[in-house]
């Protein structure tokens, strides 16, 4: 009751700035993300047994598993397993399914969990006590008991460096039976048969290598039945070394080399026997990787194709097993190509089809002979190296088809269907660590004109005016041709007007933490312009992207700086790293300045007239001035057992309509404008405090401070200022039965007096300074506090051109994976409390305050999408009033348009122009038609009377 | 591996708290939830959370056993908003109580209860209890569709169209009926009788007014002003004078 109170006076008094169906995918993009697919754990599987259609699943190497329409690319669902998982052990997480399993099973560290393979539901998940997983399989074949089409798991898990082998019922992941191995060998797969469980582990010799051990269990028991080890010492100095082990018995091998490469080792699961092919090396090139491909699809033949990539090209051979004599026979070979290319095996019953996908075709054969069934060229050759594939294979009578899933060493992950590019994932996006919007510099070469006529005599101007006409002449055979099809696209197109020109469509450049560089078009529903590898790094400390005159300077922490071409990409000027790192940079008046680990400018900013506010690493607040970089103007410390998390500045852009705020009874309270305004926020974390500190940055001095208590720091604390106000939430703990326990936000407003009409101790100066006399007035603050359902973790507020739109405020939702646009007028402090607005309170648009804030459905810019792990939301003005560009990424990419107080100065969609047309052409008709009528009846008129 | 078995066991039969989702009138179909939907029980310093399962269900099988605690229950799932509860945990790990609870209010102001511990002590299984749907939120601004009907609903085009069904019909109307006064408006009329009535009529002062606008402007302003012509009033009244003289033509065609 009291929600749905609380929604109802929350309807009534939030502007409707909500989005409208038919703007869904217009005004906004995402991109939801799951990060590069691992190569093991990627396939094409039916989600059921009933379904036709597969999808592709994965699990990246974020331990995002997933689910991936192949169609056009879409998600249809993911869950982060990184979540739930404790400890992560570095490498990707490991996805097993089976075609006729309506679920797919996962694992990422101490996690494993078995989802729901057609919509993504748990159905049972374990967390495991002090161990890790090593690796996981699906059992091959249900035993009598077995009632139920869900299949077994068995997981082999290291547990302080011992192996257990655990199979998990399909329905609950309980433990059927457990086989713990106390030899002290390395644990590295399981493998099964009809009958048998394989626990093969890495016994290391005495004098160096590993020999294989391969214990056989029973698979209904788990009891040892047998064990046998493979003399493999020679050639096997590491886990790394074991080109593959088969999962089930479609491919019962274990796969390794000897050390100079020559031979492959090939040991069929069960036998002691241990085959040895010799590599037919023609390129007589060196052999830089081996890769073994096999079918894992039960019925499936048993034949295997071996990839060997020499540093120009490769070739691959494909091998058939006799599983009775635990023979293994070379079949034929697969020609070397020069180039990169990679192979992913499918099968359809037994038939076993191997896809070899080069940068510029795509090969189809059939494992039991080398006659191509499939060539199809690729029509946009990329020059990216793919690194992995998966692939399905339909066969229409005697031809196939094939489509298969390729991740690119540049992040992208593909779909190519017979050649053709389907859809295109940028994967790598999901690493983006920093962002900057580019300005339209179009009018630049205008204004520059502009002010030579300004600068010149009004002859010469009058000159260079015509002259500047005249030459404008000549776009005009193009703006003519054009303008059919532009009045053609504007009457029929989606948008009533075309925005572009007015600054809605603008380009974001993205850094991610792998040395890539993005640009995105926010106008081409967040489409990748470009994309380079700026460096090669797995961690790319990006501290700051600045945009100047169509260049884009890429500051990390390393002191370094990249500096690229905004338009195309391409890098124009790098600079060398320095030996220091930086734990941010500032810009002071287009000059860019690092700051040090602990605090300190990296070198003073004599010609800039600013100041500068710093953390240092040891939870203390500095401020700078402009002529020294050594010792701080100002300090401010914290009470003691608090931490400094964050210091807030007001943003860049700020700009303020309104200096005051009028009230109902036409009196007006002067608002609190300090540009120098720096708000702390500290955290105690034993003792469960957290302190707002309001700072004037120029003097250090502390306008306003407020304790929390019972905050938890462990959750997200987030805060953020803008023009007089400044909001932050946490979590608090009911500190005794009275009071209340859950996510709390507030909201201050700073007014320069508590009277209205009155301007404080400066009144009528026209200058104060912060800090020559004593003359710096304390604000008077206005706060209110309200409980929300969930955590923020990040705030940013809209930025509009003129500030005269109302502001949102633009909090991130973890646990929902949404953004929200909270409008201020619902946070407003001055709303009253316990009683109902008096009638000029209600005309300032102030309504009763309720403790609980529920966030309206309305809010939602990212409405029902599902925009997951967003770490930094950017707001940018537009040339339209109305409209601020929303961008947030840290996961998800997701970009949209906020309108705060509706699209006041846009003409919505529901403004169609072919009906005003059709209206005046009707009018138009009616008139012409009427008119004789209207005429002969009056003739007539004259004529009888 | 016995003892570890054990563990693992005892581990297992730690009470494990389950919330169903069951079908009601404002979620008939719990299955169409997505799979984003959980459930997180916080305190400070600790957060657990639980995914939602194939059979709509989120299970929290391990409740960490380290002093009693007092838990904020929170179901989120889209766009179905579902009530809070208050999960109060013993320090062994045994859930006591179960209560709704409201935000924004008193921690000890505790709503229904779902669910209390045996004081018997009996050995505690699962607990099983369900959660509540209080709303859905509307994501999406409605835009108002374009319809034939609104169109005619609306008052101006009404009067619009009233004023043309007079214009129209009634000269019709007029035409085929004497008295249309008459309730039968079709019955026959005596030829004679409908002269009469005709000249009566177009003889009346305001048909007279009428016909005078519509022959092209009524009265002659410039001509009245230079004293050519007699006013409206005379008009009226030379008209009325007709009426009775039952003259008629020379009048009109001054106009």
């Amino acid at each position: 009751m009291r929600l749905q109170a609380a929604l109802f006076v929350a309807a009534c008094v939030s502007p409707a700035a909500a989005i409208y169906t038919d703007e869904v995918n217009h005004i906004d993009f995402h991109h939801a993300l799951l990060g590069a697919p691992s190569p093991d754990s990627t396939f094409f599987l039916r989600p059921s047994t009933s379904s036709n259609a597969s999808l592709l699943y994965t699990i990246s190497e974020k331990s995002i598993l997933g689910a991936v329409n192949p169609r056009d690319g879409s998600l249809v669902w993911r869950q982060d397993l990184s979540r739930s998982a404790s400890e992560l052990t570095g490498g990707a997480g490991i996805l097993r399914g089976l075609d006729g399993n309506n679920a797919v099973v996962g694992a990422a560290g101490d996690y494993i969990s078995s989802w729901s393979a057609q919509d993504g539901k748990l159905v049972w998940e374990n967390k495991l006590a002090d161990e890790s997983i090593a690796d996981l399989e699906l059992l091959e074949l249900e035993d009598a008991s077995a009632t139920s089409s869900v299949r077994d798991t068995l997981a082999l898990v290291s547990n302080g460096g011992a192996g257990v082998v655990r199979r998990l019922d399909g329905d609950s992941g309980k433990t059927k039976w457990e086989y713990k191995d106390d030899s002290g060998d390395t644990p590295f797969q399981v493998s099964s048969s009809s009958t048998n469980v394989f626990y093969i582990s890495l016994q290391s010799s005495i004098l160096k290598g590993y020999k294989i051990k391969v214990t056989s269990l029973d698979s209904l028991t788990g009891r040892q039945t047998s064990h046998h080890t493979l003399s493999s010492d020679a050639d096997v100095t590491g886990p790394e070394s074991v080109l593959f082990v088969g999962a089930n018995s479609a491919s019962p091998l274990i796969v390794w080399t000897d050390k100079s490469l020559k031979s492959l080792k090939v040991n069929v699961i069960g036998s002691k026997q241990v085959n040895t092919v010799a590599i037919d090396n023609v390129s007589g090139q060196e052999i830089e990787q081996i890769t073994v491909h096999a079918a894992h699809k039960l019925n499936a033949l048993p034949h295997f194709l071996v990839l060997y990539r020499t540093s120009s090209g490769s070739w691959a051979e494909v091998y058939h097993v006799d599983l009775k004599a635990a023979k293994v026979s070379k079949a034929y070979q697969l020609p070397f190509v020069s180039g990169p290319s990679v192979v992913a095996t499918s099968s359809i019953d037994a038939n076993v089809y191997f896809t070899r996908i080069t940068d510029s075709e795509t090969v189809v054969v059939s494992s039991a002979s080398h006659g191509v069934l499939g060539r199809w060229d690729l029509e946009l050759k990329s020059s990216e190296r793919a690194s992995n594939a998966a692939a399905e294979v339909v066969a229409k009578g005697s031809a196939v088809a094939v489509r298969a899933a390729i991740l690119r060493d540049s992040g992208d992950w593909q779909l190519i269907r017979n050649g053709q590019i389907e859809w295109n994932r940028p994967e790598a996006l999901i690493d983006a660590v920093a962002a900057a919007w580019v300005d339209n510099d179009v009018q630049e070469d205008l204004v520059h004109e502009l002010e030579v006529e300004g600068h010149e005599t009004l002859h010469g101007a009058y000159i260079h005016r015509v002259k500047r006409h005249v030459r404008d002449l000549e776009h005009l055979p193009a703006w003519l041709t054009e303008l059919p099809s532009r009045i053609l696209g504007s009457i029929l197109g989606d948008e009533v007007t075309n925005l572009d020109s007015f600054g809605v469509a603008k380009s974001v450049i993205v850094a991610t933490q792998k040395g890539r560089v993005y640009a995105l078009d926010t106008g081409k529903h967040g489409a990748v312009t470009w994309s380079i590898q700026a460096v090669e790094t797995s961690s790319w400390d990006v501290k700051a992207i600045v945009i100047e005159s169509g260049e884009a300077t890429i500051y990390p922490s390393d002191g370094s700086s990249i500096t690229l071409d905004v338009s195309t990409g391409a890098i124009t000027s790098r600079s060398s790293p320095k030996d220091v790192k930086f734990q941010s940079i500032a810009t002071i008046e287009n000059k860019v300045l690092g700051i040090q680990e602990d605090g300190t400018p990296a070198s003073s900013f004599d010609e800039s007239t600013g100041y500068l506010v710093t953390t240092s690493a040891d939870g203390r607040v500095l401020g700078w001035a402009n002529s020294d970089n050594k010792i701080p103007v100002w300090e401010f410390v914290p009470p003691a057992g608090q931490t400094v998390l964050q210091a807030t500045a007001r943003p860049a852009h700020d700009p303020v309509a309104s200096i005051g705020k009028v009230l109902g009874d036409r009196s007006v309270l002067y608002k609190y404008l300090n540009p120098n305004l720096v708000l702390v926020s500290a955290v105690d974390t034993k003792g469960h405090t957290a302190g707002f500190y309001l700072l004037d940055a120029v003097s250090g001095k502390v306008l306003h401070e407020a304790i929390q208590v019972g905050v938890d720091a462990n959750q997200p604390i987030s805060s953020t200022i803008s023009e007089n106000w400044f909001a932050y939430s946490f979590y608090g703990d009911a500190t005794d039965e009275s009071s209340a326990k859950g996510y709390q936000l507030v909201i201050s407003e700073l007014y320069e007096s508590d009277i209205p009409n009155d301007r404080g101790p400066l009144d009528a100066a026209g200058n104060y300074s912060s800090i020559h006399g004593d003359s710096l007035p304390l604000p008077h603050v206005v706060s209110q506090s309200f409980v929300i359902p969930e955590p923020i973790s990040h705030m940013a507020v809209t930025q509009t051109r003129q500030g005269i739109t109302t502001q949102q405020l633009l909090c991130t939702l973890p646990f929902s994976n949404s953004i929200v646009g909270i409008p201020r007028p619902v946070l407003d402090p001055r709303r009253p409390v316990g009683r109902d607005a008096t009638s000029s309170e209600a005309e300032e648009g102030l309504f009763r305050y309720a403790p609980f804030l529920d966030f309206d459905g309305k809010w939602y810019l990212t409405h029902a999408r599902d925009v997951a792990g967003i770490k930094t939301v950017l707001s940018q003005p537009t040339l339209l009033e109305s409209t601020s560009l929303i961008f947030a990424f840290g996961g998800d990419i997701f970009g949209t348009r906020a309108t705060p107080s509706q699209a006041f100065d846009i003409l919505g969609k529901s403004f169609s122009k072919l009906q005003l047309l059709l209206t005046v052409v009707a009018l138009a008709v009616g008139v012409s038609f009427l008119a004789p009528m209207v005429r002969k009846k009056q003739v007539n008129m004259l004529w009888k009377a | 591996m016995r003892f570890f078995l054990a563990a693992w066991l005892c581990h297992l039969a730690a009470a494990s708290l389950t919330i169903t989702i069951s079908p009601s009138s404002l979620l008939p179909h719990p299955h169409s939830l997505p799979a984003t939907t959980h459930a997180t029980l916080t305190t400070s310093d600790r957060v657990l959370t639980a995914s939602l399962t194939r059979s709509s269900t989120l299970v929290f099988s391990d409740i960490p056993s380290s002093g009693p605690n007092s838990y904020l229950l929170d179901i989120r799932s889209g766009e179905w908003v579902f009530a809070p509860y208050r999960v109060d945990v013993a320090a062994d790990g045994t859930v006591l109580g179960i209560w709704e609870t409201f935000r924004g209010n008193p921690w000890d102001n505790r709503g229904a209860e779902k669910y209390v511990v045996d004081i018997a002590g009996k050995a505690q299984g699962d607990i099983v209890i369900e959660a509540k749907v209080v709303g859905r939120r509307g994501f999406y601004e409605e835009r108002a569709k374009f319809s034939p009907m609104s169109l005619v609903k609306n008052p101006m085009i009404l009067l619009a169209i009233v004023a043309l069904g007079f214009t129209l019909g009634m000269p019709k109307l007029m035409e085929n009926s004497a008295f249309p006064q008459l309730p039968f408006p079709t019955m026959a009329v005596d030829p004679e009788m409908r002269a009469e009535f005709e000249q009566h009529s177009r003889s009346s002062p305001i048909t007279g007014a009428t016909s005078n606008a519509m022959a092209g402007g009524g009265f002659d302003l410039a001509g009245w002003m230079a004293g050519t012509s007699s006013g409206p009033t005379a008009d009226a009244d030379a008209a009325r004078g007709e009426a009775t003289g039952r003259d008629t033509g020379a009048a009109r065609r001054r106009g």
